[in-house]
């Protein structure tokens, strides 16, 4: 349960809010890198926490995330074109350059400084991995930029692809550090989906479908680990790491890549789930990439030419009411992203939590909200740099493990949940 | 055959804004069996002020003092173990347990947590009652009463902010 002003604190993100100023502590997803292929591409719209944008990639490849309406009379520039270094109003023909500058406006004298006096508010857009990241907060204290792992590796041991989901984001976000929902709802793709299968820790999660769960403060954020009976001496723990404000992994299964998610608002009713997989050690296989394209594993089958899921609302999420009796998908849904943003979507657009009736093995989600509303609340009255700025708390990992019955998950997996290049992931 | 939805009953309607004012208003009933008992010295205390607080049903206990593992009365049937409520009067945990649907044990590092979290655990887990450790204190500091609790408390939350407390709690409609 949770207190209505408590709830719109926590998932209102535009300008000027308290959780709209913390999100605009980070550098957060923007775009994948693949929306702007090439230098004069055609631009595109953004929404960002509830800000109208355009990006682009100009005629020398430099990136820009700048106001999306013409200083001029306020038309969109979506309709300009990208040439010859700047984005040109197709209206008059202003013209401007990745940081906002106008650069030209061609009814003004070629010899005045009209131009010097017109700049859009534009953020930094940079590329990093597969993603373009922005820092849409102040300037001067902009933080150095993200080490995640997952854009960190090589190239060919990474892929992320997102998808629009039609909620606010933080009921999306709580679905990645809820891990009891995962024996029920993801219980068809334990045993079918080739990104998760195979491995012997699913026998263990389906055999245990009371999970213990223990939730540790992180610098970054938290680790909820869940522990599962293994064997008669010992425990089958997979620990999820989450980094504020929306960053999360998902435990390892065999040597499958590692998978996981960043939540970022599109505005208080939308939001993109960008989902990666990533193998620290070693080449992701051409079947695993095409699985992944396919949709499988996190990933989602989308709309050709957009980020809209094939299985949406409009059409019911595909629900197959006999693969449901069947026992194939335990919601009748297919693919574990699509399970979980029909169910989220269900909630509404905000869901109405001062309604819920939560339980214990909900602590996670508890002490998230509690860290985030702490955190927008410190940075609003006090200045205080939130967790998960810092880049070395960006260096974590998920792990699954199993441990003798009396050792700490912390204390025993301290190594495997620090990310470091090239070492192998702790994974059953 | 697979029936196609009608319009009102698809997803593309039912998740709408304007359909989230049709949901059914009337407030879900509080929870009235969380009982909520200190394991320790430093724990009472912080129990003792909480319990001072307005909660929807909640009891709040304190084990009994100067008595300790293996000596505070829990002996083989933790039904008999006894309990001090927080108005000083004196009580048994079985009968705390009728009607409970939540224990939660809070915990600081001085505790010896082992003996009262194992009767606990054993008696709520004879009646299907979910249970909750919240363990107060650097994560350094309170390796032993977490690895003690560990085996008796379905969900363990360490922290070093006594806040939590209240805020679980709170979440929980105690």
């Amino acid at each position: 349960m949770l207190k209505q002003e408590i709830n719109e604190l926590l998932t209102q993100t535009g300008p000027g809010t308290p959780m709209g100023d913390l999100f605009r502590q980070y550098w957060i997803p923007a775009l994948l890198a693949e929306e702007l292929p090439e230098n004069d591409c055609p631009q595109i719209r953004v929404k960002l926490l509830s800000e109208r944008m355009i990006a682009f990639r100009d005629s020398e490849g430099r990136y820009g995330l700048i106001d999306e309406f013409c200083a001029h009379r306020g038309v969109s520039l979506w309709f300009g074109r990208n040439e010859e270094g700047g984005l040109r109003c197709a209206y008059h023909g202003w013209k401007f350059d990745v940081t906002g500058q106008a650069i030209e406006v061609p009814s003004e004298s070629e010899n005045g400084n009209f131009c010097e006096h017109v700049k859009l508010t534009s953020y930094p857009l940079v590329k990093i991995g597969d993603v373009l990241w922005t820092h849409m907060g102040d300037p001067d204290k902009r933080p150095p930029l993200p080490e995640f792992e997952f854009a960190q590796v090589a190239p060919e041991q990474t892929y992320i692809s997102k998808r629009w989901q039609e909620c606010n984001w933080l009921q999306a976000f709580e679905g990645g550090i809820d891990s009891s929902h995962v024996s029920w709802l993801h219980a068809g793709g334990l045993k079918n989906d080739p990104l998760f299968k195979g491995s012997k820790g699913n026998e263990y999660n389906l055999a245990d479908f009371k999970p213990f769960f223990e939730v540790a403060e992180a610098e970054g954020g938290l680790f909820v680990g869940a522990r599962r009976n293994a064997e008669a001496d010992s425990y089958y723990w997979r620990i999820t790491p989450w980094v504020m404000p929306s960053f999360t992994m998902i435990a390892p299964r065999a040597d499958h890549p590692v998978h996981g998610h960043w939540w970022i608002p599109i505005d208080d009713e939308n939001c993109w789930a960008y989902s990666f997989d990533y193998h620290p050690t070693r080449a992701l296989t051409p079947t695993e990439v095409e699985n992944m394209k396919a949709g499988h594993g996190v990933h989602s089958e989308n709309i050709p030419g957009t980020y809209r899921p094939a299985a949406n609302k409009d059409n019911d999420y595909l629900m197959d009411r006999d693969a449901q009796r069947r026992g194939e998908y335990f919601s009748g849904i297919r693919g574990i992203a699509i399970q979980d943003s029909s169910l989220q979507e269900s909630m509404g657009p905000i869901v109405n939590r001062s309604k819920e009736r939560l339980v214990s093995a909900d602590a996670g989600i508890i002490k998230a909200r509690q860290k985030l509303r702490k955190a927008a609340l410190a940075l609003r009255e006090e200045g205080v740099v939130p967790p998960g700025v810092d880049p070395q708390h960006h260096r974590v990992r998920s792990a699954a493990v199993v441990l003798p019955r009396d050792e700490s998950f912390i204390e025993s997996s301290r190594d495997a949940l620090t990310a470091a290049p090239g070492k192998p992931h702790a994974t059953v | 055959m697979t029936m196609r939805p009608v319009l009102l009953n698809s997803c593309a309607t039912a998740t709408t804004a304007a359909e989230a004012r049709f949901r059914i208003d009337v407030p879900i009933e509080g929870r009235a069996g969380a009982r909520v008992v200190a394991l320790d010295d430093d724990a009472a205390t912080i129990v003792r002020r909480l319990a001072l607080q307005e909660w929807n049903g909640a009891r709040f206990f304190t084990l009994v003092a100067g008595t300790g593992p293996g000596r505070n009365g829990v002996g083989d049937d933790p039904d008999e173990m006894p309990l001090h409520r927080t108005n000083g009067t004196d009580t048994r945990l079985a009968d705390e347990l009728m009607g409970a649907d939540v224990a939660v044990m809070l915990a600081t590092a001085g505790g010896g947590a082992a003996a009262a979290a194992s009767a606990i655990g054993r008696a709520c887990a004879r009646r299907g009652i979910m249970t909750a450790g919240l363990v107060l204190g650097d994560r350094h500091e309170v390796g032993g009463v977490v690895v003690a609790l560990r085996p008796y408390a379905q969900v363990l939350l360490v922290t070093a902010d006594e806040q939590d407390v209240h805020e679980v709690l709170t979440a929980l409609r105690a």
